[in-house]
């Protein structure tokens, strides 16, 4: 089909001008693939589909969307009116908003699942260090993205998450104070925070487009890892991603989209954990709710923060939680890279899998003294998972890896 | 691999996918596109009532109808009677071009009129060229309103933009690049005074 095309008359013409035809070999036609890749290789392109998915119904949304906390005539206020008109009268208005509020936690489903990929099978280790790297970066453009997007709705939880988690930067030692007022525009969070976190939850998916372009690059300058985690160099291991792996990754965006459309079509609040149930309740700047919770994917460093008695050393620890992602591919000393073949990081990976879902499930609860003391007991694995790293290959035996794929 | 494939069942299948997958992308920009059409409380406020009573003998007013500015005239009988004499000059004296909004209470004499009650003239103030709201110049000739109008002016807008001209019954006058007359919208009386348009 792709060949039928590029021999086409018009397809020369652009060819000249632009090279296409070496872009396409280069990157898809010729792109050499392990051709040992499980399903779990499949969430990068799902990502990278949900962020399409994500900025095109935002686009959308914010032609009816208005950022302001005025009051109206109904004693509402002109964003949350303009989410529920959006809801109500605006032709598929329920559907798009939908889309982009179940997007959200569907994204954060994907890229959790490709992290936790990459983590299994050592893919962030040499020479993909930068690329995992890239790849914290937009973790983190997407926890604040996702953050930002929150407030909008300005209901109960938008209003007090977002109180929440700018009073964190609040702790910090003599900026702290400084930082709070740069994100709110004010002393609390009103109607200037409002129109800032509108822009900015526009501009950081653009921000994530073209970081997510650069990561792309750099996977294409050093290749896909391989569930073996083994070097492959002869080319009979290896096959050319268009069509092999089109054709498979959109297997997968089939399963993904049945899923999805069920989740948007028949469960859109998925039981309040996608979208808040107090978040219905209008922002109110005098009346806190008695459970307040961020979403659930923001729950696990949530607990981290929790875990602290003191303030600025929890602001700290939950930052760290995130920082030390980058260091990731320097702690962790072993030659070896799949899971496969290393017994005990194995059972310290799957370990720390559920260890976040335990600290997830603590961040979503209402606080209690069991769960303090399991939050605290997570928070501690989740620090040691990673510092145990660079001594693990001292007292780890590796089974033996395949010569190839 | 390719000499053990058939390559006209592949081909099929390529077409067969390959066309399902664009049906199911042009159904997907359905609620897309849909979603940028007028919405529901957009649509529910197209009705406007107006009393026709609270406009003066001679005067002219300008109401909203859908966010659209609409003209409603009193018109004296010395104005009615300036409506005669000029259908000559006139690309459509009967407003036939545009038939359907008024042929419910469109009779042969109140052609000219253009409206339900001779007196009480309503249309879409929006010139039928470019959109601008043309300006009231009822009086006949040139003695009020210098040269912006011909000599034998009978009285009625004229737009400021590209200088379309039309009569008392906005009716448009030869030469006027607008094409048409300025449009009516259906309207009835609820009473002897009141006027639902839309």
């Amino acid at each position: 089909m792709l060949d039928t095309i590029m021999q086409t008359k018009l397809f020369a013409w652009v060819d000249r001008r632009t090279g296409a035809a070496d872009i396409i070999k280069s990157q898809l036609t010729e792109y050499p693939v392990p051709k040992n890749l499980n399903y779990m290789w499949n969430f990068g392109s799902l990502a990278l589909l949900v962020l399409v998915l994500q900025i095109v119904t935002g686009i959308f949304l914010a032609m009816y969307y208005k950022p302001s906390a005025a009051l109206t005539y109904g004693g509402y206020t002109v964003a949350f009116d303009s989410v529920e008109r959006i809801m109500r009268d605006v032709n598929f208005g329920w559907l798009i908003r939908y889309m982009h509020a179940v997007g959200a936690s569907a994204f954060f489903v994907v890229v959790y699942m490709h992290i936790g990929r990459g983590l299994y099978y050592g893919s962030y280790k040499e020479p993909r260090e930068l690329l995992w790297i890239i790849g914290v970066v937009i973790l983190l453009i997407m926890q604040g993205s996702a953050f930002f997007g929150y407030l909008l709705p300005w209901g109960q939880m938008s209003f007090w998450g977002a109180t929440v988690i700018t009073e964190l930067f609040g702790a910090l030692p003599i900026i702290g104070e400084y930082l709070q007022q740069l994100l709110r525009g004010g002393f609390a969070v009103g109607d200037p925070t409002l129109n800032r976190f509108f822009s900015l939850h526009y501009l950081f998916p653009l921000l994530l487009a073209a970081i997510v372009g650069g990561h792309v690059h750099a996977l294409h300058v050093v290749h896909s890892n391989n569930p073996e985690g083994i070097d492959v160099h002869s080319d009979d291991q290896k096959i050319n991603f268009h069509p092999y792996y089109t054709i498979k990754d959109a297997f997968g965006v089939g399963v993904f989209l049945t899923i999805y459309c069920y989740v948007v079509f028949f469960n859109p609040q998925m039981a309040g954990y996608f979208i808040e149930v107090d978040n219905y309740v209008p922002a109110n700047n005098l009346q806190t709710p008695a459970h307040i919770a961020p979403v659930w994917y923001l729950t696990p460093w949530y607990t981290i923060l929790r875990s602290f008695e003191s303030k600025l050393l929890g602001v700290i620890a939950m930052g760290g939680s995130l920082a030390i992602l980058f260091v990731l591919p320097f702690l962790d000393r072993s030659k070896v890279r799949s899971g496969r073949y290393r017994p005990m990081f194995r059972l310290m990976v799957v370990m720390f899998f559920v260890d976040v879902i335990v600290l997830g499930y603590c961040g979503h609860s209402a606080p209690s003294e069991t769960l303090k003391l399991v939050g605290q007991i997570a928070t501690a694995y989740y620090f040691a998972f990673f510092l145990l790293l660079p001594f693990l290959p001292m007292v780890e035996k590796t089974k033996p890896e395949p010569e190839g794929i | 691999m390719t000499d053990q494939a058939d390559q006209s069942r592949r081909n099929f299948l390529y077409i067969a996918a390959g066309g399902l997958g664009a049906v199911a992308a042009g159904a997907a920009a359905v609620p897309f596109i849909g979603s940028m059409f007028p919405a529901a409380d957009t649509l529910a406020a197209a009705k406007t009532e107006f009393d026709v009573a609270t406009v003066e003998e001679g005067q002219l007013v300008v109401i909203q109808w859908q966010g659209k500015p609409v003209f409603v005239s009193n018109r004296t009988p010395e104005l009615l009677a300036q409506l005669d004499g000029h259908d000559d000059m006139l690309k459509d004296p009967n407003s036939e071009a545009i038939e359907e909004v008024s042929a419910e209470w469109m009779t042969a004499e109140n052609r000219k009129y253009r409206s339900i009650k001779p007196e009480y003239f309503i249309a879409v103030a929006s010139c039928t060229h470019l959109g601008c709201i043309p300006l009231y110049k009822p009086s006949a000739g040139r003695k009020e309103w210098g040269t912006a109008v011909p000599e034998d002016w009978p009285g009625g807008w004229h737009c400021p933009c590209h200088g379309s001209l039309y009569d008392l019954s906005a009716r448009v006058i030869n030469g006027s690049p607008a094409p048409h007359n300025l449009h009516l919208m259906p309207y009835k009386y609820t009473s002897d005074t009141k006027v639902v348009i839309g």
